[in-house]
């Protein structure tokens, strides 16, 4: 009798209704006024995305106070990396206790952005930043280190010009 | 008032028509943005904002013009418009291709039986009673004769308009079979299967405003459902209303009953094999079909041109009120439009149903409300008025 009733009145639909109509309105009716959007998507071309902090962007090394890199050589995140995307080599620097990283190569091409190398790190010297454009013209500019030209591993990748607010 | 000679009525006639083909085509492209932004807000997204995705060629100039335009608060929410455009251009330039195996004839006449089954019905609907507007004296050959609400005001009305709307079905099952391939047969005969069981409960439920105005003039109809019910005829109008419209999603194949072009298992329905300029008829005539039936709706059950719906305005406001005692296409045009967005909004948030689904609910809960409705509408034809 019960279902019989919930049948033919049919309230679920009109409690359904009732709540796309309220997203309706609030996106409707805040559409125009950049303060305060009610709409969870952004413009993204034009307007720059902002990303959650739990965001998964480029791998970057981390420098200390000093300007030190933080890194000790300790082959953690390129033990653990599913797709070996990491390449350090171990060296040593005038002053410095620990190992320091003479090389520390990564291959972007290759990464699946599942931050095992970050968790793994004991050392805190490595995160993976908030860059959201990422892609590139050149399968060279996917390839970055600490050494020579390729000094790339803590800045930002260079950013291709994709979208209409780069004008 | 001079009586129109018989070329003049003609001409008269001819502009009804035009008038209605502009309304048509006015309200059909906008219904269609209509769906991309109200779609895109249900779902907490702004909707179309953009001519394709690029940022180079003229449709990249567009999108970056419409970026700047896009500052001014009012512009900034119309920036999909010239998306409508390149749709439109885009139906017209592409290559019509027909299968090889196609029965060409048949291909071919199926878009236009269900555009003309979609655009002939117009011609029974009255927007306003008595005169719309009269042409002023310096107007051309038909200067100072009267322009009547609707183009033809046929007796039987509402039987023409059930018997011409039903033909469409002929339109997707025609479609479907010529186009000699599976996924459309399969679309083709399923719609059919579920136009022709709606249909059922789709004229049970128009009965009971015939059974309650005694008429089945179009006109005539909306006026008395409008001005000359008693209160007790309010329960049949809502009942009769809910049914209504629930069978018209089913009858012009909208989303919570859409079964012929199932998105998620059949291809594209009866129009997989339809390209370009065929299948925008098809996509026309889906659109002008909830048109009509938002008419259809708003003449019967939600007072017409007369402001209030279900038969309150005869209750509540007496004719004698300047503005709103009296009917206006204005009001009927907001019902029309009204219905449009509820078509959306339903779309966005009741999931589809199953094909035996479909069949349940309109064979097992559908015609037997429907027919509870007739009898109530019955007894109060026989004892309240």
């Amino acid at each position: 009798m019960n279902k019989f009733l919930r049948t033919l009145i049919p309230t679920d639909i009109a409690k359904g209704l009732s709540i796309t109509g309220k997203h309706f309105s609030q996106v409707f009716f805040t559409a125009n006024r950049r303060k305060v959007p009610f709409h969870i998507v952004s413009e993204y071309p034009e307007v720059p995305v902002k990303v959650q902090p739990r965001y998964r962007g480029r791998l970057t090394l981390l420098k200390d106070e000093q300007g030190e890199i933080k890194c000790v050589c300790c082959l953690a995140c390129e033990k653990i990396c599913p797709t070996q995307v990491i390449t350090i080599e171990k060296g040593k620097k005038e002053g410095r206790k620990m190992p320091f990283p003479v090389r520390y190569d990564f291959e972007m091409e290759r990464c699946i952005f599942c931050e095992f190398c970050v968790e793994s790190c004991g050392f805190d010297s490595i995160i993976l930043n908030h860059q959201f454009e990422l892609a590139s013209y050149n399968r060279e500019d996917l390839s970055l280190g600490t050494e020579g030209l390729g000094q790339n591993m803590f800045v930002p990748s260079p950013v291709g010009k994709f979208s209409v607010a780069d004008d | 008032m001079p009586t129109p000679t018989l070329t003049q009525s003609i001409v008269i006639t001819l502009i009804q028509c035009l008038l209605v083909v502009i309304f048509v085509f006015v309200v059909v492209p906008l219904t269609v943005f209509a769906e991309r932004k109200v779609l895109g807000h249900l779902q907490q997204r702004l909707g179309s904002t953009r001519v394709a995705s690029g940022h180079v060629g003229v449709t990249g100039w567009m999108n970056r013009g419409m970026w700047k335009w896009g500052r001014i608060p009012v512009l900034s929410y119309w920036r999909g418009i010239p998306g409508l455009l390149a749709d439109v251009l885009k139906l017209i330039l592409k290559e019509d291709i027909i299968p090889t195996k196609a029965d060409r004839f048949v291909f071919f006449l199926a878009p236009s039986i269900s555009m003309v089954s979609a655009v002939v019905v117009f011609a029974a609907i009255s927007f306003v009673p008595g005169t719309f507007f009269t042409f002023p004296v310096w107007f051309p050959f038909v200067g100072g004769l009267p322009v009547s609400g609707g183009i033809a005001d046929i007796n039987v009305g509402l039987l023409w308009i059930l018997g011409v709307a039903t033909v469409g079905v002929y339109g997707i099952v025609l479609a479907g079979w010529s186009s000699n391939s599976k996924y459309p047969l399969l679309g083709g005969l399923r719609s059919a299967a579920q136009m022709v069981s709606y249909e059922v409960p789709l004229a049970l439920s128009l009965l009971a405003p015939v059974v309650l105005s005694a008429s089945l003039n179009f006109g005539e109809m909306s006026a008395r459902m409008a001005t000359g019910m008693p209160f007790w005829a309010l329960v049949p109008q809502v009942i009769g209303f809910l049914l209504y419209l629930t069978c018209g999603f089913a009858e012009t194949n909208r989303l919570p009953f859409d079964m012929p072009e199932a998105e998620n298992e059949l291809v594209a329905g009866f129009h997989t094999e339809y390209s370009g300029m065929k299948f925008g008829f098809f996509y026309l005539a889906e659109y002008i079909n909830m048109t009509v039936v938002a008419a259809l709706a708003s003449a019967f059950f939600l007072g017409g041109p007369w402001l209030l719906p279900f038969g309150l305005q005869g209750l509540l406001i007496p004719a004698s009120v300047p503005f709103i005692g009296q009917p206006h296409a204005i009001f009927f045009v907001a019902k029309i439009v009204f219905l449009l967005f509820t078509y959306i909004w339903v779309r966005g948030t009741i999931p589809r149903y199953r094909y035996d689904q479909i069949m349940a609910v309109g064979w097992k809960y559908l015609i037997p409300m429907a027919l509870i409705n007739l009898l109530l509408a019955a007894a109060i034809r026989c004892f309240a008025v």
